[in-house]
């Protein structure tokens, strides 16, 4: 263990340098979900530091672009001529385009291509500096799944997107699918807009289902990332919906044969490292990624009411929910034999639902009860700063007031001056009475509300709650919010909580920061993808390669005096407003928190 | 000195610093109110007699470190008040030490306020007339010889008018015409007066 320790530290001075190209930007899945994952498995397992680069070919998901040159500059001036260990383009388009251009960057870099199909890359376009983890997906082996578990379908829908991969993926579709066009009537999505497509699963006979292949671009050119368009779907559809990778599982896709997103991560991993060890990249040739074994999803078997009978053998279902039978068994069986009325029995199954509910009700209560307890507690914290601030206005409003007496105990009063000293005791007074309304939401145990709120005003009265305490760390704030109101449905006391501990985890993170330097930058952006983005980066210590990845556990925490439910609690907020909490190292120094909100208004600033 | 005692306020809350404005002016004082502690550093002119009531909390300079920039850009001897809205002891005890008049708490009282004032306008009074005093001396010190200093020094020290032309070299008659002309200069009759007035001056070493 020692020896292994010393090895490491010896080996901890050169860092690896490993460039990573996405094809689609940072957040389009399925490449997202692998690089995620590769990501997180290449950090753990290095024995040596790893130095990432990433870079977004975004491009390539619009048009298969010959305008490369301003990439092929950013990314080498982004390497300033030290030229990467590895390079791991992320899908076919970021390999295609290192392919193209291998000659200007890094020519005897190896590349390790992660997460194409074998048949976009065929082993004579690769060279003995080149290799890759692959997937093979068996096409119409999805189609099989649907018909095995239901049997009598007789119309599919194929959800495929737009843009040039999605292109090339609908005629692989076509052709695969081609052996079922006697069994069922195969329609295409792919010259619709996600509008479109939503009106038309809102309408899809009986006995058809839905196949979401992959819609990272609608016929209209929208974007979509994440999949969020797939959860949208699932709400309005009358009929079954089935997937093609793991990552779509709980989104709400019944499941099947998938593709394996993490598999690839981790394998593309093993095989980053043992090129960065040494070993030639054309001779490190790991095999193509097959389906594992097929995943259910058990709230969506219910929902349609297929029986986990009528699942291939070797099946994985996950977020299994018992059901009262099984997590009653033996009482019920008693009951039903000692007292073998049905009167009974159903009375008794009757009064263990009825717990069950009070229990879930019990457990919500609790929940809003923590919500409400960190709310306190940072309140608490800041309690001395929150005196202040209530503090300001009743200095003001005390030495108008005595200055007012002054001036009328003078032999002629100058009433003008008393007139304004008056006005501004009225409007002094109005600030305090602000300041206690703010709180005095905070501190309310309200029911949850779903209200339109602007999250730029919302920003703006979390920074006057904290004013003083960050004058009093010395801590400057620059707020890059833009002027027109970014509207987001949800409750405003839990949005603003989660701001407040954003704010509030930047503060503390710059404590040994030199002064001079402390700066927390609040931005939003707005209308990009129907989502907000809210981003709080500080200059602080940033998150370590220990932390990382357990920040967001309930009872983790790196402070002195935390509880290690901040983070825990903000995340769970943000998905219940439909939305994604990130924690993210910044290359300059520091942490960025953010996240993102579905806006209210879809329309603007789309067309 | 014809210029009136002003009060220099600085305080980043404007809803403060215009209330305390008023009720200083109700009182019949001359006030200068600043909410940038920075601008207020570069409009002060210590020549003026007055005092300087200085918020402990703002951003960037804080009261204390304010303090520090008036002392080290001359103004050692301007009467500082201190008013804070958290009034924690380890701040006043830095504060009182520093040379402050006192340090008010928000709220603050008229009642005290006033009173501050009115020792700060004593306080700078006073300093104002040991300083001009000690400013007419050093005007006087700077028309003296060089040798005449030299004298002065071995005067203070204690030395006889022979011992110090063993000590310079010289005659006896020519010390004793070096000693009277630096003391009409000085305007000083007794020993007793220059020993004072070189400590005054920090001759002594």
């Amino acid at each position: 263990m020692l020896l292994f320790l010393f090895a490491a530290e010896s080996y901890a001075a050169e860092p690896h340098r490993v460039l990573m190209l996405h094809a689609f930007g940072h957040a389009y899945s399925p490449w997202s979900d692998m690089a995620a994952s590769f990501r997180a498995e290449i950090i753990k397992k290095s024995p040596q530091p790893i130095d990432l680069y990433e870079v977004s070919l975004d491009t390539a998901r619009v048009q298969d672009s010959k305008e490369d040159a301003p990439f092929v500059e950013y990314i080498k001036a982004l390497l300033s001529g030290r030229p990467p260990d590895l390079i791991v383009p992320v899908g076919a388009p970021a390999a295609f385009f290192l392919q193209r251009n291998r000659p200007q960057l890094f020519p005897r870099t190896p590349m390790m291509i992660l997460g194409a199909d074998v048949r976009r890359i065929p082993g004579a376009a690769r060279t003995e500096y080149d290799t890759g983890v692959l997937l093979d997906l068996d096409l119409p082996a999805y189609l099989t799944n649907v018909l095995q578990l239901l049997p009598e379908t007789t119309d599919i829908a194929v959800v495929v997107g737009n843009s040039p991969v999605e292109r090339y993926w609908t005629s692989e579709l076509h052709r695969a699918f081609q052996q079922f066009a006697d069994r069922v009537n195969i329609t295409w999505f792919n010259d619709l807009t996600l509008g479109e497509m939503q009106e038309r699963a809102a309408r899809m006979p009986a006995k058809s289902v839905i196949f979401w292949f992959l819609l990272s671009e609608d016929a209209a050119g929208v974007p979509y990332s994440e999949d969020r368009a797939l959860e949208t779907m699932r709400e309005v559809s009358t009929v079954p919906i089935f997937g093609m990778g793991d990552y779509q599982l709980g989104r709400g896709i019944v499941g099947g044969p998938l593709m394996q997103t993490k598999a690839v991560g981790q394998q593309g991993a093993d095989a980053a490292l043992r090129i960065l060890k040494g070993e030639r990249a054309g001779a490190v040739a790991p095999p193509s990624v097959l389906f594992g074994p097929p995943a259910y999803d058990s709230r969506e078997l219910q929902r349609w009411g297929i029986s986990e009978a009528r699942l291939p053998s070797g099946s994985i279902v996950h977020f299994h929910q018992p059901t009262i039978w099984e997590q009653y068994r033996w009482p019920i069986v008693a009951v039903a034999t000692i007292i073998p009325l049905q009167s009974v029995l159903i009375g008794y199954v009757f009064f263990q639902g009825r717990r069950r509910r009070e229990a879930e009700a019990e457990a919500a209560l609790q929940r809003k009860e923590v919500e409400h307890l960190m709310r306190v507690s940072v309140l608490g914290e800041l309690s001395g700063s929150i005196a202040h601030e209530i503090n300001q206005p009743l200095t003001a409003i005390l030495s108008n007031a005595q200055a007012a007496l002054h001036l009328l105990a003078q032999k002629s009063p100058d009433l003008v001056e008393i007139r304004d000293a008056l006005e501004d005791i009225v409007h002094e007074d109005n600030r305090a009475g602000e300041v206690i309304h703010r709180l005095r939401d905070l501190l309310k145990k309200g029911e949850r509300k779903v209200e339109n709120v602007n999250i730029n005003d919302l920003i703006r009265s979390t920074i006057s709650l904290l004013n003083s305490e960050l004058v009093g760390r010395d801590i400057n704030v620059k707020l890059d919010l833009g002027n027109s109101a970014l509207l987001v449905r949800g409750d405003p006391v839990q949005l603003q909580q989660v701001l407040l501990n954003l704010v509030m985890n930047a503060m503390d993170a710059m404590a040994s920061t030199p002064m001079a330097r402390r700066l927390i930058l609040i931005s939003t952006r707005g209308a990009y993808n129907g989502m907000v983005d809210v981003l709080v980066k500080d200059r602080g210590r940033g998150i370590s390669p220990k932390e990382n990845g357990h920040l967001f556990e309930p009872f983790y925490t790196t402070k002195d005096r935390g509880l290690g439910l901040g983070l825990a609690l903000c995340s769970t907020i943000i998905r219940a407003h439909q939305g994604k909490l990130t924690l993210v190292n910044d290359q300059a120094g520091g942490a960025i928190a953010g996240f993102s909100l579905p806006i209210q208004e879809p329309a603007i600033g789309a067309a | 000195m014809t210029d009136k005692f002003t009060v220099y306020l600085v305080d980043d809350e404007p809803g403060v610093l215009k209330a305390l404005s008023r009720l200083l002016r109700a009182r019949g004082y001359e006030v200068k109110p600043y909410f940038s502690p920075q601008l207020f550093l570069e409009e002060h002119d210590v020549a003026v007699p007055g005092c300087a009531i200085l918020d402990v909390s703002m951003p960037g300079l804080d009261g204390l470190e304010l303090q520090r920039a008036l002392t080290a850009a001359g103004g050692s001897h301007r009467p500082v008040v201190f008013v804070t809205g958290k009034g924690d002891i380890p701040t006043s005890v830095r504060a009182m030490k520093a040379g402050a008049i006192d340090f008010l708490t928000k709220p603050v009282k008229d009642k005290d306020l006033f009173e501050a004032v009115s020792r700060a306008e004593a306080l700078d009074a006073e300093s104002r007339r040991i300083h001009s005093e000690l400013e007419s001396m050093q005007a006087k010190f700077r028309t003296l010889t060089p040798r005449e200093r030299e004298v002065l020094t071995h005067v203070v020290a204690g030395r006889l008018n022979k011992q110090i032309a063993g000590d310079l070299g010289t005659a006896e008659k020519t010390i004793k015409v070096h000693r009277s002309r630096m003391m009409e200069k000085l305007g000083i009759r007794m020993v007793a007066d220059l020993v004072r007035m070189a400590e005054k001056l920090n001759l002594s070493k």
